[in-house]
């Protein structure tokens, strides 16, 4: 039984893992939901379960994007310091809080990310302005395969982004989701750069977000082995397969991808929140 | 006259539109790229071996999972009496110092490149992580 049970929450993380690597949410966007929904695990152990499994999506999707020149290190290192604050705060804080509030909040924060994915893509940004001022030296260029040409940008609005970094840091914290989904959308749309850089540059954050986190959760009990074990295998392998297909994918495709599912998950963990249970659900 | 690196300064390259000398700027962190790829998968490997090793332990032991991660000092303890427990904490904390030894090199690397900027900036992000570090010990 332990052994089904072990295999189950591996093929659930080698799926998040895809769908979080291709959008550089780092997994514990569906990793949470779908632990907390369908297996009916105390949200707070699937919170440290994800923020350590969160860590290892990012090394191994990292590898990838830094090979590739996705990941831009100097707008990462910018943005982590108000990242990581955050996610200490926000860990303190969702470490005690009440578990409605965590289905509620993550539930919101699902049903931005969806909203955000199909704006992404009508406003999509394939050529940012180069005249942009780059006080802060974050322009970078990286090899788009899919075009099969270099794209050069410069990430506008540092100062906003920065602030947008401390809210990503505080949902990340709290929730164990590594706080991609706020920052993809908020760095394409806010700070003008391309998705690819966006998702390489997030992913590589991811990491250094959730070991904030996961040490808060760890400090409190709420790391379990039996969960985080078959979750890293299978985030191993989901992780492979998510980079290497977001580098073959053009940018517009990436944006709309599974949306359909955040809302749903989204809708499921608002309704839990005021103790509804939709059928299907633990 | 003796010649002074330049930190900062733009390389030659043959492609002098915005997106050329951008190329270029990122070119100049290749070590950099290189050391963050270099810790990011033997960091993984090294992980991946010590899981493989305590999950096989566990199942040729009969061992049962534990629950919970133990304090540091019992995770000693346990690798001393051979058990798998033991060694997938270890495993797991592993994993969770990853990111941190990444900034460590990253941190590095932007010095030897002459980037102090964002060489501080770096260390900055190590003492944050550092703090979360310490209220995991202090447990």
């Amino acid at each position: 039984v332990e052994i089904v049970y072990s295999l189950e929450i591996g093929a659930v993380a080698a799926v998040a893992a895809i769908l979080g690597s291709m959008l550089g949410l780092g997994g514990g966007v569906f990793l949470v939901p779908i632990l907390t929904l369908f297996f009916g695990i105390d949200p707070k152990l699937a919170v440290g379960a994800s923020a350590v499994v969160v860590v290892t999506n990012s090394v191994v999707g990292s590898t990838n994007h830094l090979r590739s020149r996705f990941t831009n290190p100097r707008l990462a290192m910018l943005l982590q310091i108000a990242t990581a604050t955050g996610a200490i705060a926000g860990a303190l804080f969702g470490v005690v809080a009440d578990p409605r509030i965590i289905y509620g909040v993550f539930g919101v924060v699902l049903l931005y990310a969806a909203v955000s994915m199909v704006v992404r893509r009508v406003h999509a940004i394939s050529a940012p302005p180069l005249d942009t001022p780059d006080p802060w030296r974050l322009g970078a260029a990286f090899r788009d395969p899919a075009i099969g040409s270099d794209v050069g940008y410069i990430p506008a609005h540092v100062t906003r982004g920065m602030g947008v970094g401390v809210g990503a840091g505080v949902i990340s914290g709290m929730l164990g989701v590594g706080g991609g989904v706020i920052m993809v959308p908020a760095m394409n749309l806010w700070m003008a750069t391309p998705v690819k850089a966006a998702v390489g540059t997030s992913t590589f954050m991811v990491g250094m977000t959730s070991v904030a986190t996961a040490f808060v959760f760890y400090s409190q009990g709420k790391i379990d082995p039996t969960l985080v074990v078959p979750a890293i295998v299978g985030v191993f392998l989901g992780g492979q397969i998510g980079s290497r297909l977001t580098r073959r994918l053009r940018a517009q495709r990436l944006a709309l991808i599974f949306s359909v599912i955040l809302l749903y998950l989204g809708a499921s963990l608002i309704l839990r929140a005021f103790g509804v249970h939709l059928p299907g659900q633990s | 006259m003796s010649e002074v690196p330049m930190p900062e300064a733009e390389p030659m390259h043959p492609d002098v539109t915005a997106t050329g000398l951008l190329a270029a700027r990122t070119e100049r962190l290749t070590p950099l790229y290189e050391a963050a790829i270099q810790t990011c998968a033997w960091g993984f490997r090294l992980g991946a071996v010590l899981l493989a090793l305590g999950i096989v332990v566990t199942l040729a032991k009969g061992e049962r999972l534990v629950h919970e991660a133990a304090p540091f000092g019992d995770v000693v303890v346990m690798l001393r009496g051979g058990s798998a427990a033991g060694i997938i904490d270890l495993a797991i904390r592993w994993y969770r110092l990853g990111p941190v030894a990444t900034v460590i090199v990253v941190a590095a690397s932007f010095w030897r490149l002459g980037d102090r900027r964002y060489a501080a900036l770096s260390l900055v992000v190590l003492v944050i992580l550092g703090a979360s570090i310490a209220l995991a010990l202090n447990r």
